[in-house]
């Protein structure tokens, strides 16, 4: 009998970030323990004083122009059931756009993203699909901040552990597609793709490689330098994360990434820490 | 344009991450090459592997299997290779012999097919005689072994018998002892010595290993460990936070010989002669009286059970699965006593003791024992079982011939798996250990 449970180990506290520019992504393709409980606040910081125009051309901004935001965010699961997890997104932004003419500051919640996942299957216990529908609602009227729309999300996940060169390893492959309903409706593809690594036999790190992006469309094809107010543009990019557990139930991801290629977007890059801290209830 | 290089972008990415995981996702497999080797003096040798062309060694009809030999002589090796297959009780169904001429320091591969076989399993005795080396393996394969089925029925009043059992245990108050061993405990876990009263007011032990947890108000999950035959069972201890380890000295066995205390040999033949005093009647109803220990424990969780064991562990884990649901998962691995009429003429363990003990009792017969024994089969147990159920096999068992193996799990109705060794005997692999513990902790949402 084995009796070490090498899943949680794997994901160090159980769940990966990435800091995308128009809101993070969390990768959750393992089920969650029932009663479990995780708490994760981040920061990123998010820079560009380039863009993609429509046709991918890239640019320095006009006027010397950069954009930055700091979103902080806290994000939660907890494990409903053997099969069902709820999770919770609720970001804060401030955004600053400055160029040789001036400044322009915005400041606030983004959207409240709720989440219900559910376990759909496995494969030999080590390989597991998921399925999850989230609801999008706007805790903001300042169109600097987000579409101001109510959205859903539905987004397909395949996730599993294994070995790579004497490692213990993991990936996570993700898609989810997502509406933002109303005036000027936005639809976007979500998607992106984990493999990491622990790197020593206590599962204390971790790397992780991500590739992802978004693909948006919408009738309002309008440049914004903001990318979270954007509505048609497409990027991608890399990120790289750096995994820490301090203990069991306490761990540090650091994560870096950048845009490499887009359409009528910001080309930037991202600076992401998360602390993860999750408490077993039962 | 960005489009496409978009889409270019997203396949490469998932092809990447593919490729990545495709070691991750590669299955595990049995590390058991049927490899035999004949040294000379110096470091020449010939050798070779007999192969069943089938992962599990199961074939619907045709069954194929491959012969390599190497010869790293600089000398050609001369002679014939030669096989016989069996069914399981020896009964030969086909032969073929061929000369051979191996090439100095070469490798030769020898494929056979044998088509048209009955439903059942069969034994492969692949023999070479060369210049410098003669040797015999033995492998087996199945045929379309789903349709198995025993040919000797459940006793009628099979239900009754144990319910009568199970009726005479709970007039048995159990006397629970919970004693703390500090000596064995360990930095993560404290140990327990377990005693109880179980049937004919026996005592019974065994050990109780409970992880230390800073939430007091934790409930445990259980793994119910049943010992195998005379193998006496300690603490199991390991850095797992989540479980509960509770490993049972049934009568007769380990620290539970205060009563019975036979030779090793005479255990499985114990009062034999009459079902309602035979030995296993109580070794059973100590596992049932072991759940009732776990009920009896408010830090355990009544819901997640696993009965586990292998060889007489096996056969009490799915005795019990069926007689007791309040077990929630059942693993049993090489379970003994499988369709026992049929192991009559096939097996030496435990028929040979079982005989001898026989005619050793002036006015007992065998057939009256056969009789008893009816209600100990595995067979009869297993069609009551509810919870979900994992059998390991090994095509090479001595004990649990594969044939009876399979008599058992084409007897379950519930949700059921099984995982065959076709290279090993009277075991299971390590593959089998894995997929048990992570099937446990998805199964008891241990995440």
């Amino acid at each position: 009998m084995t009796l070490k449970n090498t899943l949680s180990k794997y994901l160090l506290a159980g769940i990966v970030i990435f800091a995308l520019a128009t809101g993070k992504s969390y990768a959750g393709g393992f089920p969650v323990r029932p009663g479990r409980i995780s708490l994760s606040p981040s920061a990123t910081y998010f820079f560009a004083n380039k863009a993609w125009d429509a046709d991918s051309h890239k640019g320095a901004f006009a006027n010397n122009g950069k954009f930055s935001s700091w979103s902080y965010s806290l994000y939660s699961e907890v494990g409903l059931s053997r099969k069902f997890t709820l999770s919770v997104l609720a970001p804060y932004v401030i955004n600053t756009f400055s160029t040789d003419l001036g400044t322009s500051k915005s400041s606030g919640f983004q959207d409240l993203e709720v989440g219900i996942r559910y376990y759909l299957a496995n494969i030999s216990y080590k390989y597991y699909f998921s399925l999850q529908g989230t609801a999008i609602l706007p805790m903001y009227t300042n169109t600097a901040l987000g579409y101001n729309q109510k959205g859903a999300e539905l987004k397909l996940a395949f996730a599993g552990s294994g070995h790579l060169f004497g490692k213990n390893s993991f990936f996570i492959l993700e898609n989810g597609v997502r509406e933002y309903f109303g005036y000027e409706s936005v639809f976007q593809d979500r998607y992106n793709a984990t493999y990491g690594l622990t790197l020593d036999k206590k599962f204390r790190e971790q790397i992780s490689l991500s590739v992802g992006g978004f693909y948006a469309t919408s009738i309002n094809k309008d440049f914004n330098v903001n990318p979270s107010a954007s509505k048609n543009f497409a990027f991608n990019q890399v990120s790289l994360s750096y995994g820490h557990a301090f203990a069991k139930s306490l761990s540090l991801f650091l994560t870096g990434g950048t845009f490499i290629t887009g359409r009528n977007t910001g080309a930037g890059s991202s600076f992401s820490a998360s602390l993860n801290y999750r408490i077993d209830t039962k | 344009m960005l489009k496409n290089a978009n889409k270019l972008l997203i396949i490469a990415f998932v092809l990447l991450t593919w490729c990545a995981a495709l070691p991750a996702m590669a299955q595990e497999t049995e590390k058991d090459p049927a490899e035999n080797t004949g040294k000379s003096g110096g470091d020449d040798e010939v050798s070779t592997v007999l192969t069943i062309n089938n992962k599990d060694g199961i074939f619907s009809s045709t069954a194929s299997f491959s012969f390599e030999i190497k010869n790293t002589y600089d000398t050609n090796q001369e002679g014939s290779i030669s096989y016989n297959i069996t069914t399981e009780n020896g009964q030969i169904v086909k032969t073929l012999s061929k000369p051979v001429n191996l090439g100095k320091k070469s490798t030769s591969k020898y494929d056979f097919e044998v088509p048209n076989l009955k439903t059942g399993f069969y034994k492969v005795n692949m023999m070479i005689n060369v210049s410098d080396y003669d040797d015999t393996t033995r492998r087996a394969f199945g045929i379309r072994p789903e349709e198995i089925r025993s040919q000797y029925a459940r006793p009628a009043d099979f239900d009754q018998f144990w319910q009568t059992a199970k009726d005479e245990l709970a007039k048995v108050k159990p006397n629970y002892k919970i004693t703390e061993v500090p000596s064995m405990n360990t930095e993560n876990r404290k140990v327990y010595e377990i005693e109880m009263k179980s049937l004919d007011n026996l005592t019974i032990r065994g050990y109780m290993t409970v992880p230390i947890s800073k939430n007091k108000n934790k409930k445990f999950s259980v793994l119910l460990g049943l010992p195998g035959y005379q193998v006496k069972l300690y603490p199991i201890v390991g850095l797992d936070p989540d479980l509960v380890i509770i490993t049972l000295n049934t009568r007769g066995q380990g620290t539970s010989r205060d009563v019975i205390h036979t030779e090793r040999d005479a255990f499985i033949s114990y009062r034999i002669e009459d079902k309602n005093k035979y030995v296993m009647r109580g070794v059973i109803m100590d596992c049932v009286r072991a759940v009732d220990f776990i009920y009896a424990q408010p830090n355990l969780r009544h819901d997640q059970i696993l009965a586990t064991g292998g060889s007489m562990g096996g056969y009490l884990s799915l005795a019990l699965a069926g007689l007791d649901h309040r077990v929630t998962l059942c693993s049993a691995q090489n379970p003994i006593m499988s369709d026992i009429r049929n192991l009559v003429g096939t097996v030496e363990w435990p028929i040979n003791d079982i005989k001898k003990y026989v005619l050793s009792k002036p006015g007992v017969t065998f057939n009256q024992v056969l009789n008893n024994l009816d209600y100990y089969d595995t067979k009869n147990f297993v069609t009551t079982i509810k919870c979900p159920t994992i059998l390991g096999l090994g095509l090479l068992d001595p004990y649990v011939p594969p044939g009876n193996g399979y008599a058992v799990f084409n007897s379950m109705h519930g949700d059921k798996h099984l995982m065959v060794f076709k290279n090993l005997g009277h075991e299971v692999s390590q593959v089998y250990k894995d997929y048990e513990g992570r099937w446990m902790r998805d199964t008891f949402g241990l995440f």
